[in-house]
């Protein structure tokens, strides 16, 4: 049964049907990843492709090259192999966890699994069909640590933006995918949050 | 004196086999058995050998367990693998385990990570400058942005160039076992690898037993309802497993021989009241034996933690075919008419002689300075008077005066009239003898068996294993160790770093697989001192830093923690080798380092070596030196054999003096030496025509063969020519040796070669002494 929503008008259930999308797929993404230690957010762009069901392909073009690939085993465990300037540096989720989890999100979700997100999550939705929110709270503590809460952005069939909202830091990581991507090139950083809640 | 009725001699009898009982009970609480092989080994000669005894049971190999896990899927056994490291790491029976897993970044404490540019080798070539720091920064700044930012991003602060990350990669071992799903596995990715290295020593086998239990156990409750399997190799593992052998066979055989022993009495003495009264001296001698052991051994004046030894007790048990022969004696020569008071002084004399030679014999092990030796010389001692006393003194009291008289019967008389007819041997003995020295001679192949690791025998394809296993984790070797010897810690130290480049180059060309050092973890003061000398000022790291963060997203105030630490590193003190005390590190370096006497020596273990004698060389070209722990442990078999020998050939010039000075006729003397002297010879040329390599263990058992040989020999010879007496004699050492060669025939037969050894050259000894005896002790009734 998919999760009830709080106000109704879309629910997770249609959501993540129209989010599947079979494999091979690749999409664009802009990325803004905050830390207090630099100046201003980083923003990345580059390309995540989606080869075969389990692996997962990261590809930066800007402002560095790099490539990851991380492969997801059934297990929960898997390994991300990060490919910079010709050299490689394989890392262990397990040793990430929220990485860990993050990507099986994103699997899940491109998959239309969504009784994995319910294992994993608390999903509440807001919104219409037109432009909608899901809100996913970790229901395991030891991520919940980690990671207080994650927001998908959309309209319609398409996946707009992820919003992860770390716990220890509260930072939020912003990702802009797909027709959101393209519509924040040549834009200023300060507008990209908006744009990716869809208030633009 | 009149004799007691006979129900109170039962009564006696019983009483004292429940009082024996309960003594027995009380020592066994109060004893403690040891399983420590070094009490077995003499005192070390030569350097090589106090390493060796000192190392073997402590070095690296002895002591790391190699577990490997199997059955199910990957996954599932890389969750078991963490979750039994996990529960083995809390363990305090255990230093170190390792599985592949992360013990990463907390393996250095807090107040220790300033250090890590002192330790850290990559400033040896690149300076701490803008150029190196910027490009740093760039890959930082990818790195924030990457997957791994979670695990980066909290210690950029004050790390920025990483410094942590690049030791923690530099400890991993060289030739690590691949990494699936965050662990070890084998190169076919079906076995999931540990190691666990023990607290016990190597040669602690109730050590050893105690870890390897906790291994199993936790695997028990971690492996739940899933098909997965464990497999433990090791020399504990093996140790443990060999002793769980022998206990089971020393049962079987123990239970085997007693029920031997209680019917064979029946049968020979048609009297239920027989066994029991022959079990008495039996049981009192094997209780005296273990309290003067555990008196002597374990009492204040001895060495601390010293114990009984296990193969001490399993030993003196096999009293049990010596010792028998004193109470059947007495009741073989009881008759009706006779009072067993005036038996028991007919035959003391005999009965002493034969005491006093086997005591002489065992009190050369008294002086060959072997803890196991002496506990053993002093067990079969009191064993030995302890049972003949007990013969002569509270025996005749309890037995029945008026048995059936062996004399009077026919199979036994027909038996003595065949063995009448045959001839007294001449040359015949004569020819046997040179037969056998010429066996001797000409058989090929080692006469002394020097491999310690053939005691104990481990299954082919449990050592096959091992290999394997060994060399999948690069798990040090058992018998090559490289050692610097120096006068303080720091010099080895550096004497290590010089020799790094060397083994490097080795393992380049593929001769050596790989190698563990303390200089690894901890460089000498003098390169810390050298490394101190090359960081930069704060000011000149904050100028520098400044022109790497002119156009980077870093903010300018990010990196105060990494000058702080800097500063700090510049001016502290070089690490030594007790101030990693509480980290995953001491375990290492404390079992690499050694101090000793004022002296340090370090050792290097090796893995994969392939070229001994090309590693020996370019070792000694730097000060190193090679361990065979193989040819080490041989050469001290070898040297502690020649003491042996010549302790046993001492004995035996004290044997025939006292033989000599209890009969004083030559001929006499002569005919009960030479039994024992021919079968000792007889035993060993059989031995060595099948092809055995004699061990010390053949050694002891020739003794006890030969101590036996002597007292069938005496008895025969006292005999003397009333044929009643004869035929009594030879009802009794009929049984005594059916007896003594049932309990080492069943030894004979076990599978480990200990009791092997001594089991086939007693019985031998046994059989050729019962028919030289026979043969050429008895005297002749003239016709």
């Amino acid at each position: 049964m998919p999760a009830q929503t709080e106000t109704s008008g879309v629910d997770s259930g249609w959501i993540v049907s129209r989010l599947a999308r079979p494999v091979p797929m690749r999409t664009s993404f802009v990325e803004l990843r905050n830390s207090k230690l630099l100046k201003q957010p980083l923003r990345l762009s580059g390309e995540y492709q989606r080869p075969r069901a389990d692996t997962l392909v990261r590809q930066v073009h800007a402002p560095y090259r790099e490539t990851t690939t991380i492969v997801t085993s059934t297990g929960g465990a898997g390994q991300a192999t990060i490919v910079r300037d010709g050299k490689s540096r394989t890392v262990s989720l397990a040793r990430v966890p929220e990485l860990a989890v993050l990507y099986a999100n994103f699997s899940a979700l491109l998959a239309g699994d969504q009784t994995v997100l319910n294992r994993y999550y608390r999903i509440t939705t807001a919104g219409s069909r037109e432009r909608w929110i899901l809100t996913l709270a970790p229901k395991d503590a030891a991520l919940a640590a980690k990671v207080r809460r994650i927001v998908l952005y959309g309209r319609g069939a398409e996946l707009r933006c992820i919003e992860t909202e770390q716990a220890g830091t509260g930072q939020t990581q912003r990702t802009l995918l797909a027709s959101a991507a393209l519509a924040s090139d040549g834009q200023a950083l300060e507008a990209l949050p908006a744009l990716c809640r869809g208030e633009v | 004196m009149t004799p007691l009725p006979p129900w109170i001699r039962t009564l006696s009898a019983l009483l004292w086999l429940v009082m024996l009982i309960a003594a027995g009970w009380m020592l066994s609480q109060r004893l403690t058995l040891s399983g420590d092989l070094r009490q077995f080994l003499p005192s070390a000669q030569t350097p090589a050998q106090a390493l060796l005894i000192d190392e073997l049971g402590n070095g690296p190999g002895s002591r790391l367990l190699l577990i490997a896990l199997s059955g199910s899927s990957p996954q599932t056994l890389a969750a078991q693998s963490q979750a039994l490291r996990a529960e083995l790491a809390a363990d305090p029976r255990f230093n170190l385990v390792a599985n592949g897993g992360d013990m990463a970044l907390d393996a250095i404490p807090e107040r220790l990570r300033p250090y890590r540019y002192l330790l850290s080798a990559t400033l040896d070539q690149q300076p701490l400058d803008a150029e190196y720091l910027r490009a740093e920064l760039a890959e930082r700044v990818a790195d924030l942005g990457s997957p791994a930012a979670g695990l980066i991003e909290p210690m950029l602060p004050s790390d920025p160039t990483l410094e942590t990350l690049k030791l923690v990669e530099n400890w991993e071992p060289q030739n690590p076992p691949q990494r699936l799903h965050g662990v070890w596995f084998d190169r076919a990715g079906q076995q999931a690898l540990l190691t666990a290295e023990t607290r016990a020593a190597g040669f602690d086998p109730s050590g050893q037993a105690a870890a390897v239990s906790a291994i199993q156990s936790a695997f028990n409750t971690i492996r739940g309802t899933t098909a997965s399997v464990i497999a433990l190799s090791g020399p504990g593992a093996f140790s443990v497993d060999i002793g769980a052998r022998t206990a089971r066979e020393a049962r079987r055989i123990g239970i085997v021989d007693s029920i031997g022993l209680v019917l064979l009495l029946w049968i020979a003495y048609r009297s239920w009241k027989a066994p029991l009264l022959a079990v008495l001296p039996l049981a009192s001698a094997g209780l005296a034996g273990l309290a003067a052991v555990a008196l002597l051994f374990t009492g204040a004046g001895s060495e601390p933690g010293q114990a009984v030894h296990g193969i001490t007790v399993a030993f003196g048990f096999t009293l049990i075919g010596v010792v028998q022969d004193y109470p059947i004696h007495l009741l073989s020569h009881q008759h009706a008419g006779v009072s067993p008071w005036a038996t028991v002084r007919a035959i003391w004399p005999t009965l002493a002689t034969g005491v006093i030679a086997t005591c002489i014999a065992y009190l050369t092990f008294l002086v060959s300075g072997v803890a196991g030796l002496q506990q053993l010389a002093v067990f079969t001692m009191t064993g030995l008077v302890t049972a003949a006393l007990v013969t002569r003194l509270l025996l005749p009291a309890l037995i029945d005066p008026a048995p059936r008289d062996l004399a009077a019967s026919p199979r036994l008389q027909a038996l003595w009239r065949l063995v009448e007819t045959i001839p007294h041997p001449r040359w015949s003995l004569l020819a046997l003898a040179i037969l056998a020295l010429l066996v001797l001679w000409l058989q090929p192949g080692a006469f002394w068996q020097n491999d310690l690791a053939k005691l104990t025998p481990v299954p082919d394809a449990a050592m096959a294993r091992d290999a394997a296993l060994r060399a999948e984790l690069g798990a040090p070797d058992v018998r090559y160790v490289l050692t610097i010897q120096g006068g303080d810690v720091e010099t080895v130290l550096q004497a290590s770093e010089r020799l790094r480049p060397a083994l490097d180059a080795l393992v380049a060309k593929g001769t050596l697989g790989g190698y563990e050092l303390a200089a690894r973890y901890l460089p000498s003061a003098a390169t810390q001192r050298a490394r101190q000398a090359r960081l930069p000022t704060s000011e000149a790291l904050r100028t520098s830093l400044e022109l790497a963060l002119a156009d980077s997203p870093f903010l300018a105030d990010a990196f105060d923690d990494f000058i702080a630490d800097v500063a700090s590193a510049r001016v502290a003190v070089p690490l030594r080798a007790q101030d990693l005390e509480g980290t995953a590190l001491h375990a290492i370096t404390a079992s690499l380092l050694l101090t000793r006497h004022g002296q340090a020596t370090g050792l290097i273990w090796l893995n994969g070596v392939s070229d001994p004698a090309g590693l020996a060389t370019t070792a000694a070209a730097h000060g190193a030196q090679l361990q065979d722990f193989k040819q080490a442990s041989e050469s001290l078999v070898a040297s502690y054999r020649t003491r042996v020998l010549l302790a046993l050939a001492v004995a035996m010039v004290l044997l025939a003096a006292t033989v000599w000075l209890a009969l004083r006729a030559p001929q006499r003397v002569m005919r009960v030496l030479l039994p024992m002297v021919l079968s000792t010879l007889l035993v060993v040329a059989i031995l060595r025509a099948f092809g055995v390599e004699l061990n010390l263990f053949h050694l002891v058992a020739l003794i006890l063969a030969a101590g036996l040989g002597l007292d069938y020999a005496l008895f025969f010879d006292h005999a003397g020519l009333d044929r009643a007496g004869q035929l009594r004699t030879f009802h009794a050492l009929i049984v005594c040796s059916l007896i003594t060669l049932l309990v080492f025939s069943l030894l004979a037969l076990s599978s480990i070669p200990v009791l092997r050894a001594i089991g086939t050259t007693v019985a031998l000894g046994v059989a050729l002494n019962f028919a030289l005896a026979l043969l050429v002790s008895r005297q002749r009734v003239p016709r």
